[in-house]
């Protein structure tokens, strides 16, 4: 210590010296491509604060002392050193081409430059999404580098897809990587999260890179880091984005009124013959000819048709020829329930910095309508952050961000609700109408002349009686609001010359409340009204504190890293519903007579960590890095809660060998490789929720017999769950070759999930159905490509490539027990978590048009032989289950292209996968034996209708819709590759000189489009809805087309 | 500045060692849960567990049509003749009138039923293993015990009854496969006990619960007590053919129960209040914990407001109908006109012969209480049994004693023999319409179903006869429990 102050006291006293022996130098920084000047650029005196920035005109000016070396550094090119000595005129060119290397990359708990990183990091800068219409960070991932996958996500405003990193690494416990923003692991809601705030995003896919991590980090890392100001860089930016949402995927083809009454009257027709009933009587019955019998109109309740009940289908089965449509305009639901949503986004902020204290300040305002009735997304959004080096030895920094969400939500929360619009207009018969209509087919109008809402009480069973999503959608209220305050600041001393000593503080709070009304006139709250609210505060605290010790002797560089961290969050709810509203208008909670449901509850959840980090290099050549962290989570049960984690990295940069360094077109070649362990906490239930309390066996609160007090038995505890713990292995090369025109990397990676967190079905004669247990192994191996290429570089036109490629292998590894069958999957050793455990769906019998099914039991009930001698049956329960596929795409990535032409930059995104199945149980809804009232796809125009026909479609025959349509059977798989014109941009940059007038340093407008076109095997297929490959009626994402326009000044 | 520095290092490390150095950081609790051990310290905690499995009675599940003990009792009479569906509704309940939910291993309704009452029985299982070592007085640890004991025989029968083949008392021992037997909480796979020795521990339970229960006077309708004891030993030994058995515990209820037959003012109030003085075991909602539309009442009343009801209102077969005579106050709980009933709006549909016997709260709440076992059924054991063992008078007696009051015509019955048997089980399948005993009468009967020529509707029921006796008898196991139980086999398909 004494040392070190002896030295620091030479320092200051030699800088008080050097005041003495100023001089001037100046000169011009350009671009070495095109020798345009460099704005903005950092002219330093190496190893001091000392520096200034270049002018518009590339121009500096700089005091020194002595012959100083100076640092010419900007963001984008190769940072150069240039020695003073005997110079007072400066003028150099920055290249662009060791770009790649030199670029910054945030790692966890620092950066590293790219050129150095022995991992396997994906960095996403702000440029790639900046001029999407994107409202949550995680659409800005799909197809942005190898190795991420996206669902397809929601449309409902506000939402993003979910993101699985190479492969997938539970089975029942989350999948999701672990979100860090600004340093700290975020569990707030992305969509809080201002696109236009975010500066660059890291994907890190591997052990060496997340370990530090440790406990929350085995489905790897996405650190987002926000906007900074820059030093000599004041600036004011100012953009805007128009748009419109419209359905991204379209609704499947469903048959219409005229062909849909005669295949209903076929599938009562057929399943009277099926019960015993002669066929002309079963004919006249379900013409409606018999009377006291019901009739097709009768089970379907509608006929939109000019003619008679009992004369709309005759005994033919043929639709009467004079039938014609009542209300034909007011038979689409799909209509009835979709609009053009408005989408605009507006901000500003401003920026710049001094030598010491840099400043970023931003507001933004979002307005999302979605193309689905009454839902949207409105944020309003600011952000202050400000650094300051404070002292010579001390630097601190405030980080503030405000978020104030505003939602009306479409209610999906369940595929098959009444109340969800999505399978309302689905599912609904072509017959029915959304308004009332009296006998003549004209509107009936209420005493206002408004049209009034058909609640359809005599609907078909299956034509959702009694509801009407329009209405319901309309008159309800789903909406919620959040504001978010997020604070992070940090102390950083330096002392010791190579010492850093850090610590980041960081609270986030998050105040959600939501509404619900049911109303008194169409579903769940018909007739008396019900109120919701619920409440919730969820409060984060992150503490940690690190120590950065860096030093470089001769060829040698070295640090270390050592850390401490907690983790703190509890949410804490209250929930209210009452029922009878008083007066009309008012959904307050006060405005009821009846409480239905009062709660509350506390969750908490933390962890705490050790850590540290070493990294060496030698000569910029040979690099290894290894790390360590110990991690305790409240999750498990004391003995069991704590674990490590460790991980080790080396990398050779090949091209500084002097056998290399020759060869003149490589430009760079790395190879790096690591291997790590990473852990996974977070089990989840079947909704995704988290569970706080897993290792515990808890009799649940609420069951109160009256008023007796009572709980009930409803979760088995498992004291001796542990970690999931991941164990990595990654081996890649980085190159950039011809000129650097030729870029990417190729790696592999091997990555082992072992003590799989998983909810293990138990017998249901045991009382209680899972237990969460570590019960296996699984594996994820597969190869990632990623190239780019600048195929032109000329002055005036450039085109740039982008090429995703990924392929990976799931296999389970290890299990308990030898099967674990679970929905439409069966889990066992050599299979992946996602191949399918399907009915062998067989065809349909020529003779009569029944499903037919392999045979599970060759002597069971309902089987028959074929003409070739295939043992089948017709019976769903004899059927025989058999592996049919899995929902893991064999290939899947992305093409990205950008070209630039003068003042014009286009760029195009296409998302890909190829191989893989859906099971599209959506579709089959549609493919109903004769669900009465239920729409129908048009493939039922295929079905059996006759001895000797060949289909695979059974017949109608609406006793059999059990057998006919059993779920659970391969005859829904579906290939599931695809084509997705994900998105697609469109810019002019108004030129310089014009833009000067106009006072302005740039000004670029735009068009841009999202989800513009989507090819699958099937037309209103959700293909990519889910990772289990299983659709339902979900908010499919919305196609969204705008235009925007951002200044700087 | 070097203090400077230490100061700002020594706070930055107090600062996190406050925060997270305590021993027991990590250690978090739920607060919407007790932990199992809490339960169990003293018979507070016991008696919580017990009024738990009280609750789960009427507690709605993953689903609408999956709300405790009252959808089963809805199951029962849908697989009957004399319930009928006037229109398919909404759809709810439309495969068990049709004979296929039951038939339908992926069924998620059939996964229900089955959990259920493994649910309870687990529940009752942990109190039962538990219960002894608790602190706190003997009386209310064998009142607890004894309770729990009912539910495990109660949740046992309910479940041998759908799931086992049926019980002949011809056939002793009736080695035919009936479900896993739970004695104790445990996760471990089971095989299907026999039918016999399923019933010989429900027997046992209700011995033991029976001296647990002696002595007990429960807090309310939902709870067991020894007289509810005795009419379940009655319910028992008559699906055994056990006839004095039934006999004996049924008179014990009849005369030593407490219990009278409702007044006629009574009977169309609406089948929804435990105060009823011939109701013996009830479930009790409270307002808040209200079922909304899962609830009994949301498919069985005729004024709750639901697309279901609405749509569907539930009537009887005419045939059976056409027992009533006008004095008959039964005969006012259906309309054969389907005009007379008022309902709450216009957008009520009404059929022939709808019932208005249940009637919920209002239109807009499906609260009501649910009747599990009723004075009448004790009369009705008493005069099948009796029947059964050729006292034919007696028979008449009891049957008269019930017959009577609802009806002041009545003539006590001078038939013998099946005309007798007869009598009395069309008073039953009268007397206990829409309360879930239908497919339990007829298979332990060993007798068909039969619609054919009546109101049912061949579009909407699919099967309008089953024979007695087949396969389709038995209900199938869940596909869930097939996976995980690898020792179960599976009834015949």
């Amino acid at each position: 210590m004494k040392k070190a102050l002896l030295l620091l006291l030479v320092a200051a006293i030699s800088v008080i010296q050097a005041h003495a022996q100023t001089r001037p130098i100046t000169g011009k920084v350009t671009d070495a491509k095109d020798g345009a000047p460099l704005f903005g650029v950092t002219v330093k005196i190496k190893n001091t604060n000392t520096g200034t920035t270049t002018n518009a005109e590339g121009k500096f000016s700089l005091n020194v002392t002595g012959n100083p070396v100076l640092e010419f550094t900007f963001v984008g090119f190769t940072t150069k050193e240039v020695a003073s000595a005997g110079k007072s005129n400066i003028d150099i060119k920055l290249g662009a081409d060791e770009k790649a290397l030199s670029e910054v990359v945030v790692i966890a708990y620092g950066t590293t430059k790219k050129g150095s990183n022995t991992s396997a990091t994906t960095q996403i800068d702000s440029k790639k999404f900046a001029t999407r219409a994107i409202s949550n960070i995680a659409t800005a991932l799909d197809g942005a580098a190898p190795g991420i996958q996206t669902n397809a996500g929601s449309g409902q405003p506000g939402d993003g897809p979910a993101i699985r990193i190479r492969g997938f690494g539970s089975v029942n416990a989350s999948s999701d990587p672990l979100y860090v923003v600004d340093g700290v692991p975020y569990s707030g809601n992305l969509s809080s999260l201002n696109v236009a705030d975010i500066e660059s995003i890291s994907v890190l896919k591997d052990a060496s890179s997340s370990s530090l991590y440790g406990s929350r980090a085995a489905n790897g890392v996405i650190i987002v880091t926000t906007k900074k100001g820059k030093n000599g860089r004041n600036q004011l930016q100012v953009n805007a984005i128009q748009g419109f949402n419209t359905r991204g995927i379209p609704e499947y083809n469903r048959v219409n009124a005229k062909e849909y009454y005669p295949l209903l009257w076929e599938a009562q027709r057929n399943a009277l013959v099926t019960g015993g009933t002669a066929l002309d009587v079963a004919n006249r019955r379900a013409s409606g000819l018999v009377a006291g019998a019901k009739g097709i109109k009768d089970l379907l309740g509608y006929n939109p048709f000019n003619v008679a009940d009992n004369a709309i289908v005759g005994v033919d089965g043929k639709l009467n020829p004079n039938a014609e449509l009542l209300y034909p305009d007011d038979l689409d639901w799909e209509k009835a329930v979709t609009r053009t949503g408005a989408r605009g986004e507006y901000g500003i902020n401003y920026s710049g910095g001094t030598e010491k204290t840099d400043y970023f300040a931003s507001l933004n305002y979002l307005s999302d309508k979605g193309y689905v009735i009454n839902s949207d997304f409105q944020r309003i959004s600011g952000r202050i952050n400000v650094n300051t080096q404070a002292t010579d030895w001390f630097r601190t920094g405030v980080n503030l961000s405000g978020t104030f969400v505003k939602s009306n939500q479409t209610d999906v929360t369940s595929s098959t609700s009444y109340v969800n619009p999505i399978f309302f207009a689905r599912n609904i018969g072509p017959i029915y109408p959304v308004y009332q209509h009296d006998a003549t087919g004209a509107y009936i109008l209420d005493k206002n002349g408004e049209r009034i809402y058909d609640i359809g009480g005599s609907r078909g069973a299956n034509a959702s009686p009694g509801r009407n999503a329009v209405a319901e959608n309309l008159l309800n209220d789903n909406s919620f609001t959040r504001n978010v305050l997020s604070g992070r600041t940090f102390g950083e001393v330096t002392f010791l010359k190579d010492f850093k000593f850090t610590t980041n503080i960081s609270v986030d709070v998050a105040n959600y409340r939501a509404n619900t009304y049911w109303n008194t006139v169409v579903g769940d709250g018909a007739p008396a009204g019900l109120g919701g609210r619920t409440s919730t505060q969820t409060t984060s605290y992150t503490l940690n504190q690190l120590l950065n010790y860096n030093k470089t002797f001769g060829p040698h560089t070295i640090g270390v890293l050592l850390g401490h961290e907690n983790y703190d969050q509890t949410a804490s709810s209250l929930y209210g519903e009452r029922q009878s509203q008083v007066i009309l208008g008012n959904s307050e909670l006060y405005n009821f007579t009846t409480t239905n449901n009062l709660y509350s509850y506390k969750r908490q959840y933390r962890t705490e960590g050790y850590f540290s980090r070493v990294n060496y290099d030698y000569d910029e050549k040979y690099f290894v890095s290894a790390a360590f962290r110990r991690d305790g989570t409240s999750r498990f049960y004391k003995d069991n809660r704590w674990g490590n984690f460790y991980s080790v990295g080396a990398g050779w940069r090949m091209d500084k060998e002097n056998f290399i360094h020759n060869v003149s077109w490589i430009n760079m070649l790395k190879f790096r490789s690591s291997y790590g362990t990473a852990g996974n906490d977070a089990v989840i239930d079947v909704d995704a929720n988290p569970i706080y309390y897993a290792w515990q066996s808890l009799y649940k609160l609420g069951y109160n017999n009256a008023l007796e007090p009572g709980v009930f038995f409803t979760k088995l505890g498992n004291p001796a769950i542990q970690w999931e713990s991941n164990k990595s292995f990654d081996i890649g090369v980085d190159f950039a070759i011809l000129d650097n025109r030729l870029t990417g990397s190729v790696e592999y990676f091997n990555r082992r999930s072992d003590n799989l967190l998983f909810d293990l079905p138990l017998p249901l004669s045991s009382g209680i159905s899972t237990q969460t247990t570590n019960v296996g192994s699984m594996v994820n191996r597969g190869v990632e490509l990623q190239l780019t290429g600048e195929i032109f570089r000329t002055k005036n036109f450039g085109w740039t490539a982008d090429l995703n490629l990924s392929t990976f292998k799931n296999e389970l590894t290890k299990l308990p027990q030898p099967e674990i069958i679970n929905s439409t999957k069966k889990l066992s050793v050599g299979h992946s978590i996602y191949d399918y455990w399907l009915r062998d769906w067989y065809g349909v019998d020529p003779d009569d048009g029944a499903a037919l099914y392999v045979a599970g039991n060759p002597t069971g009930a309902g089987v028959r032989t074929m003409k070739n001698g295939d043992v089948v049956t017709t019976n769903i329960n004899n059927a025989k289950y058999h592996y049919a596929g899995s929902a893991i795409p064999d290939l899947y990535g992305s093409i990205n292209n950008t070209f630039s032409y003068k003042q014009f930059q286009l760029s195009f995104l296409i998302s890909f996968q190829l191989g893989g199945k859906v099971y599209d149980a959506t579709y089959a809804s549609l493919m109903n034996a004769g669900s009465y009232g239920n729409a129908l796809s048009t493939d039922i125009l295929k079905r059996w209708q006759k001895p000797g026909d060949i289909t695979d479609v059974p017949r109608m025959d609406q006793s059999q819709t059990t057998n006919f349509n059993a779920a659970t059977s391969d005859r829904w798989l579906t290939d599931a590759s695809f084509l997705n014109f994900r998105s697609v941009k469109l810019g002019y940059t108004v030129p310089e000189a014009f833009a000067k007038k106009a006072h302005m340093r740039a000004a670029n407008v735009f068009l841009s489009g999202e989800n513009l076109a989507l090819f699958s095997a099937r037309k209103g297929m959700n293909v990519a809805q889910a990772f289990t490959g299983v659709t339902s009626n979900v908010y499919m994402p919305a196609r969204i087309i705008s235009a925007g326009l951002n200044i700087t000044l | 500045m070097k203090r400077i520095l230490y100061i700002f290092i020594a706070f930055a490390v107090s600062g996190a060692s406050l925060t997270s150095c305590k021993k027991d950081y990590l250690n978090t609790s739920p607060t919407e849960a007790i932990e199992e051990g809490q339960v169990f310290t003293d018979t507070k905690g016991g008696w919580a567990a017990l009024n738990g499995i009280h609750r789960a009675m009427y507690s709605a599940y993953d689903n609408q049509d999956q709300t405790g003990q009252s959808t089963i009792m809805i199951d029962g009479d849908m697989l009957g003749e004399d319930l009928v569906m006037t229109s398919a509704g909404n759809g709810w309940f439309n495969a068990s009138y049709q004979w296929t939910m039951h038939r339908n291993t992926s069924a998620t309704h059939l996964k229900f039923v089955y959990y259920f009452y493994y649910r309870i029985i687990a529940n009752a299982n942990k109190i039962i293993n538990q219960i002894d070592g608790v602190s706190g007085n003997d009386a209310d640890k064998k009142a607890i015990k004894g309770e729990a004991l009912t539910y495990r025989a109660w949740a046992h029968y309910m479940l041998v009854q759908l799931f086992g083949a049926r019980y002949d008392a011809a056939k002793k021992p009736n080695n035919q496969a009936g479900v896993p037997l739970q004695t104790k909480f445990t996760i471990e796979p089971q095989p299907r006990a026999t039918v016999e020795a399923v019933y010989t521990q429900i027997n046992k339970d209700l011995n033991d619960a029976l001296t647990n229960l002696t002595g007990y006077s429960r807090a309310a309708k939902s709870h067991f007590d020894s007289v509810v004891v005795y009419g379940l030993k009655a319910r028992v030994a008559l699906t055994m053919q056990d006839w004095s058995g039934a006999a004996t515990n049924a008179e014990v209820v009849i005369n030593k129960g407490g219990y009278s037959l409702m007044s006629n003012t009574d009977y169309v109030k609406g089948f929804n209040s435990a105060e009823n003085a011939e109701w013996i075991w009830a479930s009790r909602p409270t307002d808040d914990q209200t079922t909304a539309f899962n609830g009994f009442f949301a498919y069985m009343s005729v004024n709750f407001s639901s697309s279901n009801i609405r749509s569907n209102p539930k009537a009887i077969n005419k045939n059976l109908y056409a027992y009533l005579t006008a004095t008959d106050i039964r005969s006012q709980l259906w309309d054969s006109t389907g005009k007379k009933f008022t309902v709450p709006t216009a957008d009520f549909k009404k059929y022939p012969y709808m019932n208005q016997k249940f009637i919920a709260k209002g239109a807009s709440s499906s609260v009501g209480d649910v009747p599990y076992m009723r004075l009448a059924e004790m009369y009705l054991i008493d005069a099948e049994a009796k029947a059964q063992l050729g006292q034919e008078g007696n028979a008449a007696d009891a049957l008269y004693t019930l017959a009577h009051n609802r009806d002041v015509n009545y003539v006590k019955s001078s038939n013998t023999g099946q005309a007798l048997k007869d009598e009395i089980a069309i008073q039953r399948r009268l007397e206990l319409w829409g309360e879930g005993f239908r497919f339990f009468d007829l298979k332990r009967q060993n007798l068909p179903v039969d619609r054919s020529g009546s109101n049912h509707d061949a579009a909407l029921a699919l099967v309008l006869k089953v024979p007695a006796g087949g396969v389709n008898w038995q209900w199938l196991f869940p596909q869930d429990e097939v996976n995980a139980n690898p020792k179960l086999e599976q009834n015949p398909l």
